[in-house]
This record gives structure tokens, sequence and C-alpha cells, in this order.
């Protein structure tokens, strides 16, 4: 780098450690007082910041659990708990009855005496079975919510361990849309880029530790499997 | 930009004005992404799950800074995540890091847009990796989505810690050489 001074070397050094993390506290502290004064430090900051996040396209999305956004929602807007279902109107009648189930699984079981009731129309459904039979899960997708109804009627986890479901589009690595409940019934919530490939898809339940796989992909046995067909 | 990267920007502009619709989509958009990323860094859903919603609290709090800070809005929201991910990681590092950064990339003077707005693709990140040593590269790769420390890293390649920061220095070098070519 023939027409680069040193110092700017130096900054860009420092600067890619500050974005990698590799700074120590003191060190870091001190990159940030300067980047509030040197807009040419920023831009190179910012170079690195941009090109280092392209590293996370070869990590694999895993849906959050359904329950999270309603726990991050009560912390945001803690007054609003008890109004929450003008925000769903949008999502009509099946969306409110994810909203909830969301919310229950929150505040507490007790309000619940009868599971979610299935989609009416699905869009889609899948029976995620096993060979034998010895574990079926059926699978209905709601368009209009987004949500993915599972009713396992068939098998259940081994006690101490989890089971955890997982979308498989074409050649792409296995996607989780979360774990199973310990109830029957399970609603996952479907976020936008994996609606788009729900379409000949194929749905999987695997064994895994409590709490699910550590690594974000499927780590034990697959119990039962089966394609998403359009219902 | 494209348009789907326009429509998270918007989505962050509606939602520094307090539009909480605007929040929920950010978060059917971009959730399993972020989760993703901090799964990776955490390994252990429960404080990862607990870490995403220290996220989307930051996102939904810090929204109206995003527009000054130079960085596209995936990687503002990828920045956060790692950052907070990486923060839980280590513990010694409090929280409040993320936030001092955002503070100060507050600034608008004379901004880093033009050069921020070139779109990062990972062909060009990954042929800029593969002009580097193999183990290099992946210390590189282990530092980003691991979170290692040059400790872990100098104990992961079995090398000592100052040959370690020598590697990765070059590397950093090597990989701004290649990837502003």
């Amino acid at each position: 780098m023939s027409d680069e001074t040193p110092d700017r070397d130096d900054d860009i050094v420092l600067a890619g450690e500050y974005a990698l993390g590799l700074l120590s506290d003191d060190e870091s502290a001190a990159f940030e007082l300067r980047l509030a004064s040197e807009p040419e430090l920023r831009a190179i900051y910012a170079a690195w910041a941009e090109d280092l996040a392209a590293m996370t396209e070869e990590v694999a999305p895993v849906a959050p659990p359904a329950s999270l956004l309603p726990k991050i929602e009560h912390r945001l807007y803690p007054d609003e708990i008890r109004r929450r279902h003008g925000l769903w109107d949008r999502f009509g009648l099946a969306g409110l009855a994810v909203a909830v189930l969301a919310l229950g699984l929150y505040v507490g079981p007790e309000l619940f005496d009868r599971p979610p009731a299935p989609p009416s129309d699905p869009a889609y459904t899948a029976r995620i079975a096993a060979e034998d039979g010895s574990f079926v899960v059926a699978a209905a997708y709601d368009a209009e919510s987004d949500a993915l109804y599972l009713d396992r009627r068939e098998g259940a986890a081994t006690p101490g361990r989890s089971l955890e479901l997982w979308l498989i589009a074409g050649d792409a690595a296995p996607v989780s849309l979360g774990l199973l409940s310990d109830d029957p019934v399970t609603v996952v919530q479907v976020t936008d880029d994996l609606r788009a490939v729900l379409d000949g898809g194929v749905l999987a339940i695997s064994d895994e530790p409590p709490g699910g796989s550590p690594t974000g992909a499927p780590t034990g046995p697959v119990v039962a499997a089966g394609p998403i067909t359009e219902s | 930009m494209s348009s789907e990267l326009q429509e998270i920007e918007d989505l962050i502009a509606r939602m520094a004005m307090g539009n909480r619709q605007a929040f929920r989509e950010i978060y059917a958009r971009t959730s399993a992404k972020l989760f993703g990323v901090v799964l990776r860094v955490l390994e252990d859903r429960a404080e990862a799950e607990d870490v995403l919603q220290e996220i989307y609290i930051k996102v939904w709090n810090n929204a109206e800074r995003y527009r000054v800070n130079g960085l596209s809005p995936m990687t503002w929201l990828i920045t956060i995540a790692r950052n907070a991910a990486i923060d839980r990681k280590r513990r010694a590092r409090p929280v409040q890091s993320a936030e001092m950064l955002n503070e100060a990339l507050a600034d608008p003077g004379p901004g880093p847009e033009a050069e921020a707005v070139r779109r990062s693709d990972r062909e060009r990140l990954s042929g800029c990796f593969g002009e580097l040593d193999d183990r290099h590269a992946e210390a590189v790769r282990r530092a980003y989505l691991d979170g290692d420390t040059y400790a872990d890293l100098a104990a992961h390649f079995e090398v000592p810690l100052n040959t370690m920061r020598t590697w990765l220095r070059r590397s950093l070098l090597k990989l701004r050489e290649c990837l502003s070519r």
C-alpha cells in the first residue's frame, strides 16, 4: 500500500480491531472518543462494519420463539399490555388467537382453558411423521396471521430433551422455527423471509438438548419429517 | 440501495417517530437473521433469547439516531446485535459500549456516507478472504462471528499472543487493501 501513510495504515488496523471487538476496554473507549471527532476515522470504521457484516450471510437464520415479541413489547410499552389486541386488528381474528397464546405464555397459563383452534382455511398443510407412525404432528399454516399451527397427535419428547422444528427449503441449511411446546398444540410465528420458502419445503422435527440446538443447526436425530403441500 | 434495504430504512425512520407497527415489521423481517447471529456467538438459546430482547429494545430506543451513523440499515442492526451478544459473552464489557458507539457516531459532520452506501457483498469479501492464508482468514472469521478475543485466538491456533496480534493486524491490512481495489 505504497500510497498510504503509515498513520492511515495504523488507523485501518485499529478500526478493524475495534470492529472485530479485539480491543481492550480502555483501547475501545479511546477509539470511541476519537470516532466522535474524526470523520475520516468514522469512514474507515463504517467501511469495516459494512464489509465484516457480509460475513453474517453464512450464518443460518433462526426464528426466535413466538413468545419473545410480546415480552419485548411489554418492556417497551408496559402500560399497553391490557390494550394489546388493538395492535392485532390488521391480523384478523386468527392473528388474535396467536397473540392471546403468546401473551398467555407470558402472563401465565391460567388464562387458558382451551388450546388455540387450528386455522379454518390453511394455505399450506404438512403431515410431519415418523416412518413407523410413532410420532405424528399435523401442521397447518394460516397465511393471514403468518401462523403455523402444530398439533402433536402421536409421540412426545424424551424426558429431559426438547423437540425442535425445522424448515428445509431446497438445498439450504435447515432453519429453526422454534421448539415444540410440552402441550399438544404449538403455534409458531413465521417471519417474512421464511414465508416465501414454505411452498415446496419440508418440515422436520429433531431431538435436541433441553432448550434446543445450541448451534443453530440440528444436532440430534430427526424424529419426523414431511413435505409442505398447498391445501 | 436495494428496495428491501430502502424499506428497512423507511421502517427505521417510522420507528424513530414512535410507530409501533413499524417496530413489529422490523422485528418480523430481521429477528430470525439477528437471532441466528446472536446464537452463533452465545451458543446458548436462553441467553440468546434474553440478548435478543435487549437488542430490539436498543433498536427501538436508538432508531432516531440511525440516519446519521453512516451505516446501511442491515449493518446497523447486525452491528447492534453482534456487539450485544459479545458484550454478554464477555460480561466484563458492559452493554453501554454499543450505546457509546451510537453517541460517537451520532455527530453528523462530514459523514462517511459515500463509502458506507457502497454495497458490501459476500462474494467480494470471500474473494478477499481467499487471498489470506487459510488460518489467518479463519482467525478474522472467528473474531467476528464467534466473538473470540486475541487470547481465545492464540489458544485456538496454539501461537503466542503477540504472534496472533501480528497475524491478525497484517490480515486486516491485506483485507482492506483487497476490499478497496
